[in-house]
């Protein structure tokens, strides 16, 4: 049963025998008058179809293979296996079913018929009829359908040329015809424009957006400025930022001139010791600097900080989106083979294949760079200012990394999408550009977000209990950016989202978001919906698995104020000479006489600032910064003998989550690179798709098992102080959890991680996208504070912990519940009378 | 901190000290250590501990006749290290008194689980001569006429591992003896072979004279014997040695109409015999009177696999320690990995075993053999095995697995590992059963929720491989072990597993029988064992319980702990059934953890 040689075999799958397959032909036939139970779009039409067409399945999904009806349709190729059950017609559209590919994320089509393999274009034609098809995906899918000698002939040709021709060809105006082809109906229109936005994340489209964030982290000192409203100032930022308090906008005004691209430094993030993160572009240096612009400049870097501030320079040791494009193109190549080519790294020269790619030393470093400036960040009371020529590439990738390190809430799914929002869609990085959906711009091509994902992925890997966020989440963007359906990535700036949406007609307004104006807006153009809006592109059970089935202990309750316990290092950093400024580099501090172009001499006007510096440019300070860093370094070492006593000491939930930068470290992320390998089908995911995690169903037994408890006591013993007994004790409780740093709270958990911090917001009833109520059992009885996020998180943890610790303090009690009360579950099997 | 003391330590139970570890609890630096029963204080001395990653740490050595202990002095940097004295390979004296240089002068402890202990003294005074000489003598007790630890330990356990394997009782589960295969006791008093068990099970139709005609044929007696038979096809895995074939090609006879025999036990139209090694080697080995299967054996084909010898592994291995001990390649860490060859023999092993197994599942009955039959023979057969039978995949199956394709079978253990043997170059050695439990692991990523046992049961077996606290690894084959008395005299490393399985067991088990596992082998989804490989390094997190396992296990107490007061209450409020009428659904959390799984994992 081996095929191929000793080393590349493949084990062949088992076929149905033929009667089997005559049954299940009969069943298509009799189903084939609803449509075929494919669920179109409205305006989506077929434009042809084969039946007895099998789908192998990805590991992920099984494994194995589907057998259904392959459709093509003007915007994807479509499978419907035999058995799905029959589409609900009322339900919203959702653009992609679990097994359907849009036509423009497919790359090229490939065919396999007896010894041979064709790659077809749209004007090759066929001399035999294929056995296979294969699907080579931008996003890194490999998609197989096999034809079954009874799929007719004709159809098999047919539906091969149908998708060779649809799918995306490479000329202009194809990507808009795609949109028009999922959009463009008049039903869709209205549906989508009918659609509410998620109010659990947010969106930093308003100013309104930025001072929650604000607000969230405690960040006193700063404000948000207008002055970008008509983006005037700088046509790539947006238009809302955030600034310094002590900065007026008129002085703000005065100060992108200085600035490339008018990217002046903007607050992105305060640490909870009070360090503020920044992000800005390279100074303009051929401009002169008037007194009172070198006043505001300096406010404006050193925002709230006085004393220290450091600019971390992300060019040198970054690379560049060039080196970003090559490395991820023969990531590509690498991981994806091909069988019509059949040019295939040989198996044993993999690893140094993989290696010579770089794409894992470029995630290395990125993910080195955003370490370090977390550490910085941990030791409290300065300004990082993270620095880079145009600030739309790696200032995106380092700015977020490190809130993906120190911050728990960007490890939801509604802070990381709120992350993502922040410094990525409206902070201007050009992901139109970037992604190069219309194929005419090669030059700027460059997955720099991938790259983000990827670096995602490997903390992640090495941190699986500090997010509530999966892999499946990630590798659902990861294939979102290669679908051009999506305003979040079809514009490089704000600015040019706001402009698509005024010729639509349409109107922004902060508060509603899209809204239309005109009824009769432009037929030509669909509105585009939003990346985030999930559950237009998948179905609700491929949306459960975006979070884990056990969400992670939700950070403590708002210390986000700049008032943690500041730790020892910073008593050194705080007295330092004020308006001390450092560059670091390479891992080196230093002071170079023109980091701040302002203060480089020159010009006498600066006098007042230069005699302070040229004190401060002593690097007296440098060796406390320098600690900050060799603490990342061996900070690696566990200290001390915990490891062989079970779970560490207690555990700060902003400490950074720094990863292990060494080669056996740092893994490929297979189930998106590797997917596509047709060899590695037999690779088994730990859980199958139809049965719910093994800990999600415990979970849910658990607590049935509570409610049964609760019952069966509450049934005999009505003094309410027994359920209040001892809050201290839960509380102890709740402690030691954290302190374990891991899971303790039932996947029941009625409020989600993210949601207090969307407090404001959380008012509206919550959407179709809210998968956090869908997830588990509902409690039994709601617990007090639902909706008053105000609480303190005490509360939750006593409704959750209140019952075993109130029962371990009355052993002894007696309770006389009534009998048919006191029933048991019935999945606890043969072990329990019932 | 340096080399961690791994969680899963050797020392299984705490209360024991034995009253002469009660005086050494003077020196409160050691009190830490809990000595085990029979385990006794050799020397402790002040010294320092070169720690490859910390630098030079000052503590105190002690050495017991198990173990080597350290624990550093200074408060500020808490090391400790705990090496058994079973896994040392080496010791050298380094530097002499003359030797200038900080720490120049001291010993140097190789040892057999990839890392190495360096230890400084004062140069005065011939500072390091007791010490060397105890620790030489207390490492390699069998150079100097001692017996191992595993005969002078006292420690007791509930379970007695050594009942786990009961040859005839496999072969019932098996289906065996039937019209077709018979349990031979020809070689009850290893006179057939003295490398094999006593219990065989060879084709009905073959008279016990053919067997010792065969065993004349087989290289060292190993004559084709049935390791496993597939129930519903009855195809069977059978394994031997190489025939002896020589240079001038010799024939048997009654070896070929043998395996003919075995051929028609089941039909099959071909039987196929895996020769583990590359075609040259099998080639080579003509010269020295062995070979392979030729053209005169019919209705026969021979697959060659190309795995390689010990000696290659034992060098892949080598080159494997040099880039992740003490410090990890940090440049080009993927084609130093890839230099050293080691994933990719772990790759030729698997998808050796994975021709076994599908050979076997679609009817065929197979024929594996390397040179002896006792290192890459025993791999393939055990790995197809695991793949085949699902029974294997369950914590007491694989220590069935492991005893009666690898220790049964006569894997030289006692060669390939050197328990007490100072010969540290002695060229027999070779981590060839390292490989086959990395295999393992590989499948057990491949395949979480398919096999009932853990990581942890792996480290714990790789380091009792070396440790020779429990009498299981000891010797080359069951006629030594008799004569040996191992299973009066020494434990079973199965009691120490037996008696906490619950620390072994996989959470997300999920039974499935009659699945056949076919790995991934390719270098694309093969991984290297970072967390037994390079777990001395301190900046290789100690793998704790994944979060989702632990979360797991913190559940079924709380539903135990649920279940228990719905219990009593429901007991308190019908005093009646108190008398039984109700069966105690859970009194103990621990009694019942394999069967909370399965009813989990039961669809509802």
């Amino acid at each position: 049963m081996l095929t191929g040689s000793k080393t590349t075999f493949k084990v062949r799958q088992m076929l149905p025998d033929i009667k089997e397959r005559m049954l299940s032909q009969s069943g298509v036939h009799a189903r084939s008058r609803d449509v075929f139970g494919l669920r179109c779009l409205p305006g989506e039409c077929v434009l042809q179809r084969a039946v007895m067409v099998r789908k192998k399945l990805t590991a992920r999904e099984g494994r194995g293979w589907v057998s259904g009806t392959l459709f093509c349709t003007h915007f994807r190729v479509a499978f419907v296996p035999q058995d799905s059950p029959k589409p609900d017609d009322n339900a919203d559209p959702v653009l992609l079913g679990d097994h359907d590919v849009a036509l423009a994320s497919i790359e090229k089509v490939v065919v396999v018929g007896p010894n041979r393999t064709k790659l077809v274009t749209p004007n090759s034609s066929l001399k035999f009829t294929p056995e296979e098809l294969v699907l080579y995906c931008k996003d890194l899918q490999v998609i197989c359908f096999l034809f079954d000698r009874l799929t007719p002939d004709a159809q098999v040709i047919e539906i091969t040329y149908t998708i060779a021709k649809t799918y995306q060809p490479l000329k202009p105006g194809s990507v808009l015809s795609f949109q028009n082809a999922a959009l463009g109906s008049v039903e869709m229109k209205q549906f989508l424009s009918n659609r509410r936005r998620n109010t659990h994340m947010n969106w930093f489209e308003s100013a309104l957006d930025w001072e929650q964030e604000l607000e969230r982290c405690g960040a006193t000192g700063w404000r948000v400025s207008s002055v970008n409203d008509r983006f005037e100032m700088s046509t790539s930022l947006s238009r809302s930022i955030a600034v310094p308090q002590k900065v007026l906008d008129t002085e703000l005004k005065k100060s992108f001139a200085h600035f490339n691209e008018g990217r002046i430094p903007r607050w992105c993030w305060r640490h909870p010791r009070g360090s503020d993160l920044l992000r800005m572009a390279s100074f303009q240096n051929n401009i002169y600097h008037e007194k009172d612009d070198i006043r505001n400049l300096e406010m404006i870097l050193f925002g709230c900080q006085a004393s220290l501030c450091v600019v971390v320079e992300l060019g040198e040791e970054l690379p560049s989106p060039a080196d970003v494009q090559l490395a991820h193109s023969r990531l590509r190549a690498l991981c994806l083979g091909d069988i019509s080519t059949s040019v295939s790294v040989p198996d044993d020269k993999w690893l140094s294949t993989l290696e010579s790619t770089h794409w894992l030393d470029y995630t290395r470093a990125c993910l080195r760079k955003a370490s370090e400036v977390a550490c910085l960040l941990r030791g409290g009371h300065l300004t990082v200012a993270l620095q880079e020529a145009d600030d739309r590439d790696m200032g995106c990738v380092v700015s977020s990394l490190v809130q993906v390190m120190c911050d728990p809430h960007c490890r939801t799914q509604h802070g990381f999408q709120s992350l993502v929002q922040k410094e990525w869609v409206v902070a201007g990085h050009r992901f139109y550009s970037r992604i190069n959906y219309h194929r005419d711009n090669d030059k700027e091509e460059a997955p720099v977000f991938l790259l983000f994902l990827d670096c995602v992925w490997q903390l992640l890997s090495q941190y699986p209990s500090r997010f509530q966020l999966t892999d499946d989440f990630l590798l659902a963007l990861h294939d979102s950016i290669h679908l051009p359906l999506f305003s979040s990535f079809l514009a490089n700036c704000q600015r040019e989202r706001c402009k698509r949406s005024q010729n639509l007609g349409q109107s922004y307004t902060p508060v509603n978001g899209w809204r239309d104006m005109d009824s009769s807006s432009d037929p030509s153009d669909p509105p585009l919906p939003s990346v985030w809006d999930w559950s237009l592109q998948y179905s609700k059970h491929r949306r459960d698995r975006f979070t884990q089935p056990v969400p992670p202990t939700p950070p403590l309750q708002p210390l986000l104020n700049g008032n943690l316990n500041t730790n020892p290092d910073t008593h050194r950093l705080t007295d330092t000479i004020p308006g001390s400024v450092f560059l670091l580099s390479r891992g080196i501090f230093s002071c170079p006489a023109n980091l701040l172009p302002w203060r480089g001499g020159g010009g006498g006007s600066s006098g007042v600032y230069k005699k302070s510096h040229r004190r401060a440019a002593s690097s007296e300070n440098v060796p406390g910064l320098e600690r900050l860093l060799k603490a990342w370094a061996l900070a690696e070492f566990p200290q001390g003998l915990t490891s062989t006593s079970g779970p560490q000491g207690p555990l700060d939930p902003y400490e950074p989550l720094l990863p292990l930068l060494m080669g056996p470290c740092m893994g490929l992320w297979k189930e998106c690179y590797l997917r596509g390998a047709l060899h590695a089908q037999a690779f088994s995911h730990p859980i199958s798709a139809n049965h719910p995690h093994p800990v999600e169903r415990l979970a849910r037994e658990v607590q049935q098992l509570k409610d049964e408890l609760a019952l069966v006591s509450t049934g005999t013993d009505t003094s309410p102080p027994a359920k209040m007994a001892e809050p201290r004790r839960a509380d102890t409780n709740l402690n030691q959890n954290t302190n374990n740093g891991t899971f303790l709270f039932p996947a029941a958990r009625p409020q989600s991680a993210s949601a207090p911090r969307a407090a404001p917001r959380a008012a509206a009833p919550p959407t179709s996208t809210n998968h956090h109520t869908s997830r588990g059992p509902p409690p039994a009885s709601a617990p007090p504070s639902r909706h008053g996020h105000k609480d303190n998180g005490g509360n939750k943890h006593t409704f959750l912990f209140g019952h075993p610790s109130v029962a371990e303090a009355r052993p002894d009690q007696h309770h006389y519940p009534a009998p048919n009360n006191a029933k048991l579950p019935k999945s606890n099997g043969s072990s329990i009378a019932s | 901190m340096a080399s961690p003391v791994p969680v899963y330590n050797s020392n299984p139970l705490d209360e024991h000290i034995s009253s002469t570890s009660r005086e050494s609890l003077k020196m409160e630096l050691l009190a830490d250590v809990s000595l085990l029963p029979g385990e006794e204080r050799i020397i402790d001395k002040d010294i320092i501990y070169i720690c490859p990653f910390n630098g030079a740490v000052k503590g105190k050595v002690l050495i017991t006749n198990y173990r080597l202990h350290f624990k550093s002095s200074d408060a500020d940097v808490v090391v400790t290290l705990d090496v058994p004295l079973g896994a040392i390979s080496r010791v050298e004296k380094m530097g002499g008194a003359s030797s200038r240089g900080e720490n120049s002068y001291g010993l140097d402890i190789t040892c057999k689980d990839m890392r190495n202990v360096r230890f400084a003294l004062k140069q005065e005074g011939h500072s390091r001569r007791d010490i060397f000489e105890l620790l030489f003598k207390y490492a390699f007790p069998l150079s100097h006429g001692q017996l191992l630890f595993a005969y002078v330990t006292q420690e007791k356990y509930g379970e007695n591992g050594w009942d786990i394997y009961k040859p005839m009782e496999e072969f019932r589960r098996q289906g065996l003896p039937n019209n077709k295969w018979r349990i031979t006791f020809i070689n009850k008093s290893y006179e057939l072979c003295d490398t094999y068990p006593t219990l065989l099970a060879v084709p009905v139709n073959s008279k016990d004279e053919d067997l010792r005609r065969v065993a004349a044929f087989r290289s060292r007696g190993r004559i084709p014997v049935l390791s496993w038979i597939h129930r519903e096809n009855q195809a069977v895995i059978v394994r031997c040695s190489q025939p002896l074939v020589g240079m001038s090609g010799k024939r048997n006879k009654d070896d070929e109409r043998y395996l003919d025999v075995i051929r028609e036990a089941n039909d099959t139209a071909k039987l196929t015999i895996y020769d583990a090694r590359p075609s040259v080697n099998a080639v080579a080995n003509k010269a020295t009177g062995g070979g392979y299967e030729g053209d005169e054996y019919q209705n026969a084909e021979l697959v060659f696999l190309d795995i390689q010898n010990i000696h290659v592994m034992r060098e892949s291995l080598k080159k494997l320690k040099d880039i992740v001990y003490p410090n990890v390649e940090e440049s080009h860490w993927l084609s130093s990995l890839e230099s050293t060859h080691w994933l990719e023999h772990v790759k030729l092993v698997l998808s050796g075993a994975i021709q076994v197994a599908d050979k076997v599942s679609s009817g065929n009955s197979v024929v594996v053999h390397c040179s002896d039959g006792w290192d890459r023979t025993a791999q393939l057969t055990s790995l197809a095995m695991l793949m085949l039978d699902s029974h294997y995949r369950t914590l007491r199956g694989f220590q069935v697995l492991i005893e009666k394709e690898w220790i049964s079978f006569g894997h030289k253990f006692a060669s390939r590992i050197g328990h007490g043997d100072k010969n540290h170059a002695d060229q027999d050695r070779s981590p060839i059963f390292v490989q086959f439990i990395d295999c393992v692991w590989q499948m057990t990523k491949q395949f979480p929720t398919a096999f009932e046992f853990n990581e942890r049961l792996l480290l714990t077996i790789l380091d009792h491989l070396y440790s020779c606290c429990f009498g299981t690894f000891l010797y080359n084959c069951e006629s030594a072990r008799d004569q040996h008395e191992v299973r009066s005299k020494t434990v079973s490393l199965w009691s120490l597993v037996n008696s906490r399985m619950e620390m072994y067991l996989n959470p997300f088990y999920t039974p499935e029988s009659g699945r056949v596992l076919y790995p991934v082998a390719s270098m694309r989804h093969l991984e290297l064992w970072v967390t037994y490989y390079i777990r001395w390094n301190p900046r290789i997190r100690q793998q704790q319980q994944s979060p989702v396992e632990q979360r797991y296990k913190e559940l079924l107490a709380l539903r135990d702990e649920y279940l228990k007061k719905l219990e009593e209450l429901q007991l308190s409020d019908s005093p009646s059934s108190r008398l039984g009428n109700i069966p105690t659904p859970n009194t103990s959390s621990s009694a019942t953890p394999p069967q909370q799984y399965t009813q989990l994992h039961t669809p509802l």
